[in-house]
């Protein structure tokens, strides 16, 4: 985002692009000072800062050395003025994707802006949205001593002071939702009991809670990333739970009426979730329902055992409490009536309520039925008598098992299912058939049906050897082996071999709107085929965002509709932590017996504590759990989740390399314990902890909060050191330790502290001074390196160590808290920077200044200086001095440029 | 081996409520506070201050001992 603007105008670029004279690459002190000393010079500079906040690392400092004035007071004026000055143009959250020369010797910068998910403009940096927040992420602003929520503000002093929101993509069960459901949305918010507004982040896709919390087939948790450690999250029982749990109507108000009326035919998923998303949008709804009573499948299909009839009635009444008119035993055979009845706009949603037939002889015999009209029956309330009768049901897929589990139920002694395919091709779900066996309904696979037996009563269905279901194209294509056949009597026969619709309706795929009748559009089963329940109301959520667009005289074409960042890898998520604990998944808790006698449903409801503990399971794979409520909380609407990735195009006539350094990973030295002892810390951390706006009310230690009475320092963590690769000095960590040594002594007067160092550097002006006036305070310093630390019971350290001054023996003494003063490493960012031209590294691998001695600041490209620690190891006053070097030199090279141009 | 940070702070949300209930008899420390609701001190520490920055807990002003003490905050 744009901190600042001044004269980011266009000039001499052409093709939009915008010219600058300089560009600075990083915010820290270093880049600060030369974008701002640039700036004062009159030339028009740009900043990029990859971080949510320009101030780089000294705004996270407590105090500076050897004067010890509050870093924060220091840095901050700097950070307003680079955000404010007229001639300064910063851009946060962004990066330079490369940087090549133009014909004319100037630079051309790609940036990449980064997307903030806040309308920054907007956002009066109030932080409510971070105190809704339901995720919880370590603050690396904090030195990950303390959490922050994924929608933030960066830090106290952070410039801009406005919010974020991470967001690593779409977590992959939202993403595997195609209904748009925010499934780690609703699992966030439930791990925190706020079970109500669970609830409702579910309604804003859909009103039918209950029915997916029972009959979805749960892609989200086939992508559930938990799935690749103990098993994925029951995110569909805990959606069941939100909807068991809520009590009364759905708490939601139609919109602003807009004067408009829909008709939408078939009341099953796709129509009912169209009607609650049109009349969240104003307009008046009536859905017209051939059937007896609304809800299509899930009301006349799916048997009670596992959706029963009170759980759909419930999710119908949040689209009636919503206003929608449901009129229902009202077939509508002729849609342009409804027009001229005054409606705006049709939706045609009648699903595939025909069934296929066998076409096979004897198959109008009585008691044949397909097993739409079976199960419709028994859904009803109207089920034929089957008590003692063997019933052969036909067919492989979901509905065949339901037909057949119902004939179980419905008292029938034998129930056979005949299919095409073998078992392990069988459209059903595994689940399903595994239970289906259980309960005992005798499945006879790879047979197909020759015909059926009887004379006016099927008394047989004759079958024949499947050999094959599928062509070698892939097509359904089912070859018999005639010679092989048998036979199994029975007394009923139901046929599930499929479903269709009534009526062929062309519509786009995309807009779902007939190409003749632009007030015609369709959506669900009767456009697909049969599908799943989700994805209609996935279809019953487009068409309702294309009617409403329809209604209101907006175009259809090329609108984004449901557009989802892409999807976090699991690996990447599970790259985010250094290992996992064991969480162990629910076990099923489907009770079944053999030959059940009732419709009683088979799944219990987990109890809150289950789903507490469960949704506590969630890895937080997308960061932000889109669970809205920042959305909801901000009384700016400043939240602006649609925001994406975008790229500019900068040119610029010369180049600041500010970019800092990076800190040594402590870790690196295993034998010091950090990441593995809780009170083993590093000085960065101690800073956050000595800094005004500290993680923890004092200096406490990590493991348990107590105010520490021992502190030794381990001097040149990962400086000075050939077995990790640096053999150069850090140059700043003696100093800031003898800082901190004073500055805990003041935070904790009782505390001793102890510096255990290879040799003090103190090379600047009152640097000696300082040391000995920590020496004077009490500070004890003891020469020789630290071998290893060790962690004793209660969280204490002992350290084992060289005393160099006492004869170099080998000591050993037990402190509260370590703090490891680690180094610093060149920012390797620095390689990728240029894309046509090389930027030369020293052997550090730090930038390169060919003639540092007389010509500092420049560097092995012509037009592109360095500035700061990038170049090595500074301090700040140094960082300060060398950028001022830098923008000397960058100034010149403009002004070369202008006079030979 | 202590678990990953970034698990731990993660299951604040769930913990929430429990450290509230642990706190409704008076403050407590975190030792303290671990105690009453069984959990490892630094993953206690890690919850505490994360509900301390979002104004759940206030600290006590003077310390009991080495330790300091936390309460729940009021509305």
């Amino acid at each position: 985002m744009s901190t600042s603007s001044s004269n980011g105008s266009s000039s001499a670029g052409g093709g939009g692009r915008v010219d600058y004279d300089a560009r600075v690459v990083g915010s820290g002190i270093g880049g600060m000072e030369s974008a701002l000393k640039l700036g004062a010079m009159g030339y028009r500079v740009l900043v990029v800062e990859k971080e949510p906040s320009v101030g780089g690392k000294m705004i996270l400092l407590s105090k500076v050395f050897p004067t010890l004035d509050c870093a924060s007071c220091i840095s901050t004026p700097k950070m307003g003025e680079t955000t404010h000055h007229p001639n300064l143009t910063v851009l946060t959250d962004a990066e330079v994707a490369g940087i090549g020369r133009d014909d004319d010797g100037r630079f051309s910068v790609r940036v990449r802006q980064k997307p903030r998910f806040v309308d920054t403009p907007l956002c009066t940096g109030c932080r409510l949205c971070e105190f809704a927040c339901s995720v919880s992420v370590p603050d690396q602003f904090n030195g990950e001593l303390v959490a922050r929520r994924a929608a933030y503000i960066p830090f106290p002093q952070a410039v801009p002071q406005k919010a974020l929101v991470e967001r690593a993509g779409t977590s992959p069960c939202t993403f595997a939702c195609p209904a748009g459901i925010k499934a780690h949305g609703y699992v966030s918010l439930a791990r925190s009991g706020e079970y109500e507004k669970a609830f409702q982040l579910v309604l804003e896709t859909t009103p039918l809670v209950g029915s997916l919390g029972r009959a979805c087939y749960a892609p989200c948790e086939e992508q559930c990333t938990r799935g690749d450690l103990e098993g994925s999250l029951p995110i569909r029982r805990i959606k069941r739970f939100l909807a068991d749990r809520h009590e009364g109507g759905p708490g939601v108000e139609p919109g602003e009426p807009t004067g408009k009326r829909v008709a939408i035919v078939g009341s099953g998923p796709a129509g009912l979730t169209a009607a609650w998303q049109l009349g969240l949008r104003g307009h008046r709804v009536k859905i017209f329902e051939a059937a007896p009573e609304p809800g299509g499948a899930m009301r006349l299909s799916i048997p009670s055992y596992r959706l029963p009839a009170e759980v759909v009635e419930r999710d119908v009444a949040n689209v009636t409490a919503l206003g929608v008119e449901i009129e229902t035993n009202s077939r509508v055979d002729d849609l342009e009536a409804l027009q001229r009845d005054g409606f705006d706009a049709v939706l045609l949603a009648t699903g595939t309520p025909v069934p296929v037939q066998l076409g096979v002889p004897r198959e109008e015999l009585g008691a044949v039925s397909p097993a739409l009209d079976f199960l419709r029956s028994v859904k009803l309330g109207d089920p034929p008598d089957l008590a003692g009768k063997r019933v052969v049901v036909i067919g492989g897929g979901n509905v065949a098992i339901d037909a057949a589990r119902s004939a179980l139920r419905l008292g029938a002694s034998e129930v056979h299912e005949v299919c095409l395919e073998a078992r392990s091709q069988m459209p059903a779900y595994e689940f399903e058939v595994e239970e289906a066996v259980a309960e005992g309904v005798v499945l006879h696979d790879s047979w197909g049906i020759r015909g059926f037996g009887g004379k006016d009563e099927v008394t047989a269905v004759e079958l024949k050897r499947c050999t094959a279901v599928f062509g070698a194209d892939g097509r359904f294509d089912p070859q018999y082996d005639e010679t092989e056949t048998d036979e199994l009597a029975c007394d009923v026969a139901i046929v599930a071999i499929g479903m269709r619709r009534e009526r062929n309706l062309q519509v786009d795929a995309i807009t779902l709107q007939s190409a003749e009748q632009p007030w015609l559009f369709a959506a669900g089963d009767v456009v697909t085929g049969p599908a799943k329940i989700v994805d209609a109301v996935g279809a019953g959520r487009r068409a309702a965002f294309m009617l409403d667009r329809y209604l209101r005289g907006e175009s259809l074409s090329e609108v984004p509709f449901d557009e989802r960042l892409p999807g976090v890898e699991h690996e990447d998520v599970l790259r985010r932590q250094r290992g996992h604990s064991r969480r162990d998944p629910l076990a099923p808790a489907i009770r079944l017996v053999s030959h059940p006698s009732d419709f009683a449903e088979l799944e219990p409801g987990l109890a809150e504590d289950e789903i507490r503990a469960a949704a506590a399971r969630c890895l937080d794979c997308g960061v932000c759990s889109e669970c809205h409520e920042c959305i909801s909380v901000c009384p700016a609407g400043a939240i602006d989740l649609e925001q994406r990735e975008q790229e500019l195009e900068v040119g610029v006539g010369s180049v600041i390399v500010s970019t800092g350094y990076s800190l040594f990973p402590a870790d690196a030295k295993p034998q010091y314990g950090y990441g593995r002892f809780q009170n083993v810390i590093t000085g960065v951390q101690m800073e956050r902890l000595l800094a005004p706006t500290r993680p923890y009310n004092t200096v406490l230690r990590p493991s348990d909060g107590k105010m520490p009475d021992r502190i030794a320092y381990v001097m040149c963590t990962g400086s000075r050191d050939e077995t990790v690769g640096n053999p150069l000095c850090s140059k700043f960590c003696c100093m800031y330790s003898i800082k901190q040594n004073q500055l805990i002594m003041g935070a904790l007067p009782l505390a001793d502290v102890t510096v255990h160092y290879v040799d003090i550097r103190t090379p600047g002006k009152g640097y000696d001074e300082f040391f000995e006036q920590a020496k004077a305070m009490g500070g004890q310093f003891i020469k020789g390196r630290v071998a290893s630390i060790a962690e004793a019971e209660g969280g204490n350290l002992i350290l084992r160590y060289e005393d160099v001054d006492n004869g170099g023996h080998i000591a050993e003494a037990e402190y509260d808290l370590v703090v490891l003063a680690v180094g610093v490493r060149p920012n390797l960012d620095t390689k990728t920077l240029f894309s046509d031209e090389e930027l030369a590294l020293d052997e550090f691998d730090y930038v390169d200044e060919p003639e540092e001695d007389i010509n500092p600041g420049a560097t092995s490209i012509p037009g592109v200086f360095v500035a700061g620690a990038a170049a090595g190891a500074k301090d700040i006053p140094e960082s300060i001095l060398h950028a001022g070097a830098a923008v000397a030199q960058a100034a010149a090279w403009l002004e070369r440029e202008k006079v030979t141009a | 081996m202590s678990r990953d940070v970034r698990e731990i702070v993660r299951e604040e949300p769930l913990v929430r409520s429990r450290i509230l209930a642990a706190l409704a008899a008076g403050p407590r420390t975190v030792p303290e506070i671990a105690a009453a609701i069984g959990a490892p001190e630094n993953e206690t520490m890690l919850w505490v201050m994360g509900m301390r920055k979002y104004g759940l807990l206030t600290d006590l002003p003077e310390p009991e001992g080495d330790y300091y003490r936390f309460q729940a905050a009021t509305k």
